[in-house]
């Protein structure tokens, strides 16, 4: 009971968290690039210190989003009849149907837009009347959510057999930052075929009444991530890191609509770059809190001297210099910071 | 009716079969108090309710636009857009629409669909830029040919009067093409079964003595996958709203009938009608008895008028 509670208040803030995330990130990046420096800490230290993404940890599974797409959707149909559901084994129930209707839909999207148009198309290939698309919200909402919630499912089957071919001795375990660059740049090709008229969908699911729905979707998306990227944090840290990975997804996806290089290259190394950035803030942040802890406690605490690094800040500068990409976010906002800090002491 | 199955003779054979199907049905949903039915708040049988409402409704059919406009102050016209907003057709959508008689809800697919149609081709044309001369004007003659896209919508209504008003209106209008007026009871469509796209029924099923037919019958002759929608008067859950509702229906709406139409009776008729149709719940359910999937229901002005809609799956 105390747990479900928890974890419900837990999902509760995450998305409370992320709706103001959601501006901030896009709107002004050197506001997200702040916060992100200043909860980051410690965000990647967890790794180091549990290795490997353990069968048990399956079961621990604490966030089950993959059933989450479908109650929302449940959630979204007005009037659910319970008729569907009941029937014997060869009629499908109204879920299902619907489920198809928007699948064979997609196949008419570069064509029609994410529009009723498609689904009416869709339907007519099922045989059905065009007038079915009524069922549907007349913005394409429905045909939107529901491509993504297929996006995320063949992603989390991706990373499922991935995790097994690891387990199995088959491959080997990418390091954290690869498996998280790889597992967003599969999810992000899934577009492509779509790309032309992405923008359009953006568009739908940012309007007030899509965006509970869109933001569950995303965030499951991400937890899904995490949790095959081996992550068993349960404090602060879950929310940072679903944090980071959500800003790197977000913006990820904004410089793929306007990318025309081939197969999207400039997107993938703008991706592996924020990564690398997200990776050593993380160190960094993570170096300047024990810098800062050291010189505060070391005259009353010589003990803890010995493990700590003797100029971590220049080692956090270097890195940061060496990342082209978030350079004027990122270090003019945690430059000054930790020179302010540096003087003050 | 009389004239319906003159016109109609083979209807005869379906209308005793219908006629043992209702006896059969009242019997099990233990309605079978012989074949008494409600017209207004009177109690009287089936055939005299169809025989009055009949009276009703050619009495009134001259006058029933002009009354529509000043019961509802316009606002009608309002409804039956939304309602054809809901709908949404596509060009190549075919539409049955019953108890249409003055083809308020056919002309307004119609226009839909035109505009739905020329939307479609400039997105097209917009599309391909690089066309030459005669491919644009090619393209043009075949939205002159067809500018509604094979759609085509059928007003069926029982009352010859009705149908005849709708022509006339047709006619002044310039509306011809796509559209077709066939003499029908909504209890026992004169169609196919598996035929349309979309059924509409717009302040018609009030009226209609066995509703459960009715639906039976939209959900018959609609493809799989289609659409049925009703536009009905409907319950006022707000107290307040609800005391001045009835208030205006039953002291002016008589009122009203008599100055224009000249017809109290009728109109009285009218507003008791609404007062005898199911709630929007109650109603909901009847749609789902008869087999529909995804029944729901949007309140219009707080509920004086309901859009119930269900599919076909």
């Amino acid at each position: 009971m105390a747990a479900a509670a928890a974890r419900g208040l837990r999902l509760a803030g995450w998305q409370l968290w992320r709706g103001c995330a959601v501006l901030q990130c896009q709107l002004c990046p050197p506001q997200r690039a702040l916060q992100a420096s200043a909860m980051l800490r410690g965000v990647f230290d967890e790794e180091k210190k549990e290795p490997l993404v353990s069968s048990s940890q399956h079961q621990f599974n604490s966030h089950p989003t993959n059933h989450q797409p479908e109650q929302e959707r449940q959630g979204h149909c007005p009037s659910y009849t319970g008729q569907g559901g009941q029937e014997s084994e060869d009629y499908e129930s109204e879920e299902q149907l619907q489920h198809r209707i928007l699948t064979a839909a997609l196949e008419f999207v570069p064509e029609h837009g994410w529009t009723a148009e498609a689904i009416a198309e869709g339907a007519k290939s099922l045989g059905l009347s065009a007038a079915v698309a009524g069922m549907f919200h007349n913005d394409g909402s429905d045909l939107i959510l529901h491509f993504v919630s297929e996006c995320n499912t063949k992603l989390s089957k991706l990373l499922e057999q991935e995790l097994k071919l690891v387990q199995l001795g088959e491959a080997e375990k990418k390091p954290t930052d690869q498996f998280l660059k790889d597992a967003v740049e599969a999810r992000l090709r899934m577009l492509i075929p779509y790309i032309e008229k992405w923008p359009q969908a953006l568009s739908i699911l940012l309007l007030p009444r899509n965006i509970p729905s869109s933001l569950n979707l995303l965030t499951s998306m991400i937890d899904d991530i995490w949790q095959y990227a081996g992550d068993q944090s349960t404090d602060f840290n879950w929310y940072t890191r679903r944090a980071v990975l959500t800003g790197i997804y977000n913006t990820t996806e904004l410089v793929m609509l306007q990318d025309s290089s081939p197969d999207f290259e400039e997107t993938w190394r703008f991706l592996e770059n924020r990564v690398a950035d997200a990776m050593s803030m993380g160190n960094a942040a993570d170096q300047v809190t024990l810098w800062a802890g050291y010189t505060c406690t070391s005259p009353f605490s010589p003990n803890t001297s010995a493990d700590i690094p003797v100029f971590p800040i220049t080692q956090t500068m270097q890195l940061q210099r060496d990342h082209s990409a978030l350079r004027d976010g990122c270090i003019n906002l945690i430059n000054p910071l930790v020179k302010r800090y540096f003087l003050v002491k | 009716m009389a004239a319906a199955a003159a016109l109609w003779p083979w209807r005869a054979v379906l209308g005793r079969r219908g006629g043992a199907l209702r006896a059969l049905c009242g019997s099990v949903r233990g309605l079978a108090a012989g074949t008494q039915t409600h017209f207004g708040f009177q109690t009287v049988t089936e055939e005299e309710r169809r025989e009055k409402i009949n009276q009703v409704f050619e009495s009134v059919a001259k006058k029933y636009d002009v009354m529509n406009d000043s019961m509802t102050l316009g606002i009608h016209r309002v409804w039956k857009d939304i309602l054809v907003h809901k709908m949404n057709p596509s060009p190549g959508t075919l539409l049955l629409d019953v108890a249409g008689g003055t083809g308020d809800i056919a002309f307004r697919f119609i226009n839909y669909v035109r505009s739905a149609r020329e939307r479609q081709l400039q997105r097209k044309l917009r599309h391909h830029q690089n066309l030459s001369w005669q491919e644009i004007s090619e393209s043009y003659q075949e939205e002159q040919f067809k500018p509604l896209g094979d759609s085509q919508v059928v007003v069926c209504d029982i009352n010859k009067e009705m149908l005849k008003v709708g022509k006339q209106k047709a006619q002044y209008l310039g509306y011809s093409e796509g559209l077709s007026w066939v003499l029908g009871n909504a209890e026992e469509l004169p169609f196919d079964d598996d035929k349309f796209d979309v059924y509409t029924i717009a302040f018609g099923i009030r009226n209609v003595t066995r509703i459960d037919l009715a639906l039976q019958e939209a959900y018959r002759v609609l493809k799989p996958g289609g659409r049925f929608l009703c536009l009905e008067f409907s319950h006022v859950s707000n107290p307040i709203i609800s005391r001045l509702y009835d208030l205006y229906s039953f002291q002016v709406i008589p009122v009203l009938g008599e100055v224009i139409a000249g017809d109290w009776k009728s109109y009285q008729y009218l507003v008791e009608s609404i007062r005898r149709f199911p709630p929007q719940e109650e109603f909901k359910a009847m749609i789902e008895d008869a087999g529909f999937f995804k029944v729901d229901y949007q309140n219009l002005n707080l509920g004086i008028v309901a859009i119930h809609s269900g599919f076909k799956l």
